[in-house]
């Protein structure tokens, strides 16, 4: 049967790349993006009210504007980032900016010593601020306001004091008139000023300790100071470094026009935080940047100038950002909440997947899938003791392995295996394992990568990224989630990474994704390289060598098919479907004592499942509208164990229909007549006795692979 | 125009009637496992409808009435009738039975050979419980498109074409229609209660058409009803709501292919017994962990009593849960000191100490 419109829906799920929009909105750079965005639009649009402003003349203006109101931004979103707030910017700007002309004007110093004192002087006043708020522990909000009005009224006090004489006299210095008016380049002198410290600043931010330290400040204020992050003494530079910069803005203000105003630096604090809210940095602490904040500024900016050149009054441009901070306040609350939640709904894009009618597991005669009850009698090993192990090996000692949830490769002693012990701590759940012919336990370790386990227990790793593909958003280097290996006879291994999208706890959003997006992965110990070998799979698990040492069988465990893929010999690159159209999701394979191959069915398809996978739209407002315990899923409850001669031919199945002593293979191992078995989310490792003439009962997998060792 | 903006609006938000949240198993409905606790006594191969009077109890098997021996387990065979009996009541001294949903028949009695076959014109589709009350029988209708046994197939076609009928010797009386599968009805006073199954609630039918509800938002589907000793009512809910086939509701082309191509038991709705295929779709939570499936997996099928007290409100529940498989309660009466109810996934009649159970629902 066909759905209505399911061409069109499969073609459209083959051009349009779904995936793309989450993985680029889930880079760290797309919250820059947004605000340039809004750049953009915005001075596109105020260019086209006001034809003016892209005059040279004009944005010459903007840019003096910004290299001085930038100074200002710069500290405010440093005090931001680190969890507080300085409303005392505007006040310090105009006590800085008296100080500077007194020196100049009144006593006549140079202007080199007059400038370090200006700043020294700023950053005095924003260490008030500091010390009471870093050490005294005082409210930000509320000390900067109170010393916004302290210093405001100093300056009152001041002015009326010394305006007559800073006006009487002139400064004689061609220093001072070039910070004021210069031009280098046919740049102002202070945009160059402020591009140098915005790249130093971007710098100290992203790369140095101090700047990590003051994110995390910001982050957590407790965590910082659990992690031993000197808090008060950051939280007070954050203040210093606020009222330095903001004297730095004065300096060339006070250079520019020898202003003694009653209303300089009045409603500073707002334009500059705007300018920081706007450009993403946000209010609760912990998250901006150098770009962010200049990116702000710039809208701020183009607002303001271009409103001044179409004849705004200043009480209207002060409502226009009054109206703006509001705005953008509220998107950043929204977006820090839900952001996590938005990139999730994107994230997940299921793809068009149509896997044919399976064949029926009802029993009848000539069936060989028929359902039977072989499994029901399997022996249990370290039943409650073992957590999750997902493959099962042993070694040429009858000694058994298998990986553990809790990270551990955990060793069963022979002969009865009563007795264990942890092998080896890798720290992450080991998958698919292989024995080298050194006998050492080659490991995938699900979120690390490629390990391996010495005879002595030592812990190494082999690799855990491999080349980037070129059409990738995300990068697809790291190793997220290597599943089973095996090993050629020149020791190359190669091992299957079932998905690059999802992490090993998520494994079963990247089978409802059922997206092309796992790959086989050559792992050469010659020259230590990594590459990878099969791009594009559909959740690649099973590996096994074939006897031609030329070959390998693979498993995709999403498309319920077995492939033969050649690396050497005259076949060399190409892929054969072995076997698909399963009646389950195929997942380790393993070689049988008679030349044949086991295969795990890790879980059977329904066809509820089964007619999902063929509407994509369905399942992505299924991820939406419903918390990931509810979705549907692939049926891991249930599934068999079979096995497959290199024709594709099935041969037999064990089953154990309703999973009671086994509810869960992952794997599969024969050994000396008994069939080893593994399941990922089993607390037990099963054991199955092969019948009489059909496991050779002298069987061990390492010898017949390496050879026999003395 | 505003209710049709405003349907757009939920689609896209995922609120009103396109949520897909269902109410929690909170206060009186906290979770045991007191219907485990229930115990086998008569096996039934097609379990269907109880009834009991003064001189005995009763149940219902595929096309067989079974009498059921409160002293001890087992069944002997009381009658057989020409069709799949799907509602059953004793009525003047012989049964009530509904046959194939399609018609109402009377076997012994005062009433003997007394049939009902229509109402108001339309013809009986899925008549799924009957009940005497005085010299009538209050039955109802489930639905005009389907019969009983494709009751899932009237939930996930959203219908609401159920009927609540009183049958007398002199005629019928249609008491509501328009019910969104109505299973099960009980008088209380002067009004009757009825089970409307897909509106996941009680309604009080007063007089010709007056529908007033009495318990809303319940967390699963409700069927039939039995006055409780002691006062109140006993109320059996066959299924619970779960947000995947909420969701399933509201998806119009996977629900009408998934009908189309598969067998109900496969179907992405309610089902009365436990799993019993690994064909059977599969939830998250339902996957075994370490071997134990959690007993609070989506319920894929669950069994539920309510005793419910004359206001409607409820007094204390019964559960099996997940792991349970007394599951699929659709028939529930006291019986002679005991509490019998008919389970779908235990596959017969259980019985029940209700001193016991109200006893530990109290505490």
């Amino acid at each position: 049967m066909t759905l209505p419109n399911e061409s069109l829906v499969r073609l459209r799920y083959r051009l349009w790349p779904d995936h793309v929009i989450g993985e680029l909105l889930s880079k760290p750079w797309m919250e820059t993006a947004i605000p340039v965005l809004v750049m953009i639009l915005v001075f596109w649009g105020m260019a086209w009210m006001v034809p003016s402003l892209t005059d040279t003349g004009q944005l010459a203006v903007i840019a003096r504007d910004l290299g001085e109101t930038g100074f200002v931004v710069l500290g405010l979103a440093i005090v931001i980032m680190a969890g507080g707030v300085d409303l005392s910017v505007g006040s310090i700007f105009a006590l800085t900016n008296l100080v500077a002309l007194l020196l100049m004007h009144k006593l006549e110093w140079s202007a080199p010593p007059a400038i370090a004192v200006t700043i020294l002087s700023g950053m005095a006043l924003g260490a008030v601020n500091g010390v009471l708020i870093g050490y005294v522990r005082l409210r930000a909000f509320l000390t900067t306001l109170i010393t916004l009005i302290i210093f405001r009224a100093v300056y009152s006090l001041a002015i009326a004091e010394y305006s007559m004489d800073i006006a009487m006299s002139l400064p004689d210095s061609t220093t001072w008139d070039f910070l004021g008016m210069g031009l280098v380049w046919g740049v102002p002198v202070n945009v160059w000023l402020f591009a140098v410290v915005a790249l130093f600043l971007h710098i100290l931010l992203t790369r140095l300790r101090p700047g990590w330290h003051l994110i995390a400040i910001g982050g957590s204020r407790r965590a910082a100071y659990n992690a031993g992050i000197a808090v008060p003494f950051t939280i007070m530079l954050t203040y210093v470094a606020s009222g330095g910069f903001t004297a730095i803005a004065a300096v060339f203000f006070s250079s520019k026009l020898a202003s003694t105003g009653s209303d300089i630096g009045l409603g500073l604090e707002v334009t500059a935080l705007t300018a920081a809210v706007l450009g993403g940095i946000s209010l609760g602490g912990g998250r901006g940047s150098v770009t962010k904040a200049v990116v702000g500024l710039a809208i701020v900016l183009v607002v303001t100038n271009g409103m001044t050149a179409s004849g705004a009054s200043g009480g209207a441009i002060r409502m226009a950002l009054a109206g703006i901070l509001v705005l953008a306040a509220v998107f950043d609350i929204r977006w820090v909440k839900n952001r996590h939640r938005i990139i999730a709904s994107v994230y997940v894009s299921p793809d068009y997947l149509y896997l044919p009618k399976p064949p029926s597991c009802e029993p009848a005669p000539g069936n060989v899938w028929s359902v039977n009850d072989k499994l029901r009698a399997v022996e249990v090993i370290g039943l409650g003791e073992v957590e999750g192990p997902e493959d099962v090996i042993l070694d040429r000692n009858d000694n058994l392995y298998s990986g553990s949830r809790h990270g551990d490769i955990v060793r069963f002693l022979a002969p009865d295996y009563t007795k264990w012990e942890i092998f080896a701590h890798i720290g992450g759940q080991p998958l698919g394992m292989a024995f080298d012919k050194d006998d050492n336990l080659c490991v995938c370790v699900g979120g690390m990568g490629l390990y391996m386990v010495r005879p002595d227990g030592e812990v190494v790793k082999l690799t855990d990224e491999t080349n980037r593909s070129l059409t990738s958003v995300n990068d697809d280097s790291r190793l997220r989630l290597a599943d089973d290996l095996d090993i050629a006879h020149d020791g190359r291994i190669y091992f299957s990474e079932a998905t690059r999208r999802y992490e090993m706890s998520e494994y079963a959003v990247d089978a409802l994704e059922s997206r092309h997006s796992g790959r086989i992965i050559c792992y050469d110990p010659r020259d230590g390289s990594t590459k990878t070998e099969i791009d594009n799979l559909l959740f690649p698990n099973g590996i096994s060598m074939c006897d031609d040492n030329q070959s390998f069988l693979f498993a995709q465990t999403s498309a319920a098919s077995i492939s033969r893929y050649w690396f050497d010999g005259p076949k060399k690159g190409t892929i054969e479907v072995l076997l698909d159209n399963l009646p389950g999701y195929p997942d380790n394979i393993n070689k049988a004592s008679d030349g044949n191959y086991w295969v795990a069915l890790v879980g059977m398809r329904g066809p509820a499942l089964d007619l999902a996978m063929r509407m994509p739209g369905f399942r992505k407002r299924m991820t939406r509208r419903l918390p990931f315990d509810e979705w549907m899923f692939p049926n891991i409850n249930n599934g068999c164990v079979f096995k497959i001669d290199l024709t594709g031919k099935v041969l037999e199945t064990l089953w154990d229909p309703q999973g009671v002593n086994h509810p869960m293979i992952t794997s599969m191992r024969e050994h000396k007549g008994w069939l080893y078995l593994g399941g990922l989310s089993n607390n037990r490792i099963g054991r199955y006795r092969l019948p009489e003439g059909e496991g050779a009962p002298d069987y061990v997998h390492y010898e017949r692979r390496w050879g026999k060792k003395a | 125009m505003i209710a049709f903006f405003k349907g757009l609006s939920d689609r896209f938000l995922g609120r009103g009637d396109a949520a897909v949240t269902v109410p929690v198993f909170d206060g009186v409905l906290r979770p045991n496992r007191l219907l485990d606790d229930g115990v086998l006594w008569a096996r039934l191969e097609a379990p269907g409808d109880l009834a009991c009077d003064d001189t005995g109890l009763w149940a219902s098997d595929g096309n067989r009435v079974l009498r059921i021996d409160p002293a001890q387990q087992g069944t002997t065979e009381e009658l057989v009738l020409d069709g799949t009996i799907t509602a059953l009541a004793r009525f003047k001294g012989g049964f009530a039975v509904a046959l194939d949903g399609n018609r109402v028949e009377v076997h012994g009695g005062a009433l003997d050979g007394h049939s009902w076959k229509a109402a108001d014109k339309r013809a009986f589709v899925a008549i799924n419980s009957l009940t005497a009350d005085g010299d009538t029988l209050l039955a109802t209708d489930a639905s005009a498109h389907n019969a009983p046994a494709n009751w899932q197939r009237d939930l996930l076609e959203r219908r609401s074409s159920g009927r609540v009928l009183r049958l007398g010797v002199d005629g019928v009386q249609m008491l509501a229609s328009g019910l969104s599968h109505a299973f099960g009805a009980v008088p209380v006073g002067d009004a009757v209660w009825v089970s409307e199954s897909w509106r996941h609630r009680v309604v009080s039918v007063l007089g010709a058409g007056h529908v007033q509800p009495v318990l809303n938002r319940l967390p699963g589907y409700p069927s039939r009803l039995a006055p409780a000793d002691g006062g109140g009512i006993w109320l059996s809910v066959f299924a619970c709501r779960t947000q995947l086939v909420e969701f399933v509701l509201r998806e119009k082309g996977y629900r009408e292919a998934m009908m189309a191509s598969m067998p109900p038991n496969l179907w992405v709705a309610p089902q009365l017994v436990p799993p019993q295929s690994f064909l059977e779709p599969l939830q998250g939570g339902a996957i075994k962990q370490m071997g134990v499936l959690k007993p609070w997996a989506p319920p894929r099928s669950y069994g539920l009593v309510l005793r419910l007290n004359e206001a409607g409100k409820v007094l204390y529940s019964l559960h099996s849960r997940v792991d349970g498989t007394h599951h699929g309660i659709t028939a529930i009466h006291d019986h002679g000191g005991a509490l019998w109810v008919v389970s779908h996934g235990a596959g017969g009649v259980l019985r029940l100490d209700p001193s016991e159970i109200a006893r530990r629902a109290g505490e």
